[in-house]
């Protein structure tokens, strides 16, 4: 019976390594595919908006780095990852050339912009495998003040949305600070406590590394 | 049609008299007193294993109810190995049998796909039961190599026999090519033993050890291998649902593209098909051709909707969109293989066409296919008169096609013409017969 044993060892171990694959790796996986997907619906929007909205790629690491921070389960950051792919895809429904005006919009422009992501909402919701990612959607410009009780994700969206967007016009102090004054009003203060910690971390390993490399180099 | 129904029943015949003489030549094993017992639990749990089915996506346009999977395969094999192939026969007719039924009721299937599947289960485990007992006999002890090797064996001839006769069922159903369903089926053969074979080896030592109680330990495996077939699947649903819905899009900016769609991408998938493209890219055309206006989501809807004649910069616009179709895809690994295609469906063999002017052989096959397919379309307009083109009065479906024989050499490949003439022939044959009908 000694190889019986053996035999039994192997079969347990490799059945640890089947579930393993089915609960760890294929989800991993599937969620990898689902992204790649989406990119190309993030990628529509960047393009038509002349890359003014839809892109996805820095936010989708940051955002996914400040929900960790956060300690939102692994699901729901899955969700709003996909959540950030998707979010502007209500703007393929607004006309090009309000999208595209160069002058500033008339009120009832913006109110129609505004509507974008409603639109998206109901998109998503039509695509089978992603009408949980709806409710996500359709609040990602979110204000705490009006809706506290949103998903914390679509908090996040939104004030990670607004720290790019002056991060990139201006510089990374004046985005810290626009989220610091609307903490508590317009953004979610914890959120806003955790991604200006993870961008001060970002900066200190920079720092660090940038550090390394001189010492290195003298 | 009707052709059709008779080749299915003919192929029901012959299945199912091959099922009754396998059995017959099986006998009743379970009658002995001493299997009884073991049968009725050992069936019960199959069964169970059964009912927990999983639907496996075949691509959406072939037939939209898919494959019902079981997993119950490592179970019957466990069976066969153990108890000998004739009680592993009649317990995998019965399983499929009840759970069978049972489905019939919880998922609205008809009681002649329930005949079908128990006949070809029957026809494959006696497949593998031939095949094991060839290297290991029934019973002896599992703790060796040759037990594992028929194990494995077993498996592989099950799944093959059993792909091969689905796939051809399917094929005579759908009306579709043996080769590309049984491409479809095949394809994941190796990975499935790969996850079978642990299952099936501890299904085989607890029967061994323990009896049809034996097979109580082995659930919570079971249960991990039903969950990587679901996510398998899974993940076949979500790349058809991504194209579908990028589809869904182009449709959406761009009202008039609805039902041309679809159609222009059966006729791309057919024009390949006859050009003996591998079946796999004959696939790929299908979707580059549902989405090859992609890019055209991205244009200024007031210069695509626009009634009168384009000024040249706005005509400067519409020939972007190939180059932007392929933008949008650039980040989506798994749709790689069609980005050229896209890119270039408004080259032309003679070098006058745009992005870049690419001539004859420089210009692939498939973007060739699509290019001639979508002028046609065009020409012929769609058949609402809101589908119809802004620009053109639509042509008649002659009309159209002397138009591109006209055009073969300059502005489209001339096999694809030709090719494309016969399908669109054929097309208009049939629906003439569905009419008559």
């Amino acid at each position: 019976m000694q190889g019986a044993w053996w035999a039994l060892g192997i079969a347990v171990a490799s059945i640890a390594a089947l579930a393993y694959y089915a609960f760890v790796v294929l989800p991993a996986r599937i969620h990898r595919w689902r992204c790649d997907g989406l990119r190309a619906f993030a990628r529509l929007i960047e393009l038509r908006t002349q890359g003014r909205y839809g892109n996805a790629e820095p936010m989708a690491e940051l955002a996914s780095a400040v929900a960790q921070r956060l300690g939102i389960p692994l699901h729901e950051r899955r969700r709003m990852e996909l959540a950030v792919y998707l979010r502007d895809i209500g703007m393929v429904a607004i006309p090009y050339h309000i999208l595209n005006k160069p002058t500033p919009l008339t009120p009832a422009e913006r109110e129609l912009m505004g509507r974008h992501a409603e639109i998206g909402a109901s998109i998503t919701e039509q695509i089978p495998g992603l009408w949980h990612v709806a409710p996500i959607v359709r609040v990602h410009h979110v204000v705490y003040r009006e809706q506290p009780d949103a998903p914390l994700a679509a908090h996040l969206i939104s004030a990670l949305e607004d720290w790019i967007r002056v991060a990139e016009s201006a510089d990374a102090d004046t985005a810290a600070s626009v989220l610091k004054q609307g903490a508590g009003a317009r953004y979610h203060p914890v959120v806003v406590q955790a991604i200006l910690s993870e961008v001060q971390q970002r900066a200190l390993d920079g720092v660090q590394s940038l550090t390394r490399s001189a010492a290195l180099w003298l | 049609m009707v052709m059709r129904r008779q080749r299915i029943r003919s192929w029901m015949l012959v299945l199912g008299a091959a099922a009754v003489a396998v059995l017959m030549h099986a006998g009743v094993p379970f009658a002995q007193a001493q299997f009884l017992a073991s049968f009725a639990g050992v069936a019960l749990l199959a069964v169970a294993a059964e009912v927990l089915l999983i639907r496996y996506p075949l691509r959406p346009e072939y037939s939209d109810r898919g494959i019902w999977l079981s997993v119950s395969t490592p179970i019957v094999i466990a069976v066969i190995l153990v108890y000998g192939w004739q009680f592993g026969v009649w317990l995998d007719a019965l399983i499929t049998l009840v759970a069978g039924t049972m489905m019939v009721y919880l998922r609205n299937i008809h009681p002649r796909w329930v005949a079908v599947n128990t006949f070809q289960s029957v026809l494959s485990a006696w497949a593998a039961g031939i095949a094991t007992t060839a290297i290991f006999d029934s019973g002896s002890d599992v703790w060796s190599v040759a037990a594992a090797g028929a194990l494995v064996l077993g498996l592989f001839v099950y799944m093959l026999v059993n792909g091969a006769l689905v796939s051809m069922t399917v094929a005579l159903a759908e009306g579709v090519r043996l080769r590309w369903v049984l491409a479809q089926t095949l394809l994941s053969l190796p990975r499935d033993i790969v996850l079978m074979t642990p299952i099936a080896f501890l299904a085989m030592a607890a029967l061994h050890a323990y009896g049809a109680v034996g097979l109580l330990g082995v659930l919570a495996p079971y249960l991990a291998l039903r969950q990587a077939f679901v996510l398998a699947a899974r993940q076949q649903e979500l790349y058809h649902q991504t194209i579908r819905s990028l589809g869904f899009l182009v449709q959406r900016a761009h009202p008039y593209t609805g039902g041309h769609l679809q159609r222009v991408s059966m006729w791309a998938r057919r024009v390949a098909e006859r050009l003996g493209l591998p079946p796999d890219r004959c696939e790929l055309v299908y979707e580059a051709a549902l989405l090859h206006d992609l890019g055209k989501t991205v244009l200024d809807e007031r210069i695509l909707n626009k009634p009168d004649r384009l000024t040249p910069a706005e005509w400067e616009e519409i020939r972007k969109h190939p180059q932007l179709g392929a933008e949008i895809l650039r980040d989506t690994p798994f749709l790689a293989p069609i980005i050229p295609w896209i890119a270039l469906h408004h080259e032309r063999p003679d070098g006058a066409g745009y992005p870049f002017g690419l001539k004859g052989d420089q210009i692939p096959v498939e973007a060739r296919v699509i290019a001639v397919v979508d002028a046609f379309d065009a020409m012929i307009g769609g058949e609402a008169p809101n589908q119809r083109r802004p620009h053109k009065r639509p042509l008649s479906l002659d009309e159209a096609l002397t138009e591109l024989e006209q055009g073969a050499g300059r502005q489209f490949d001339p096999q694809v013409v030709a090719v494309f003439q016969r399908v669109v022939r054929e097309w208009r044959v049939q629906r003439e017969a569905r009419a008559g009908a």
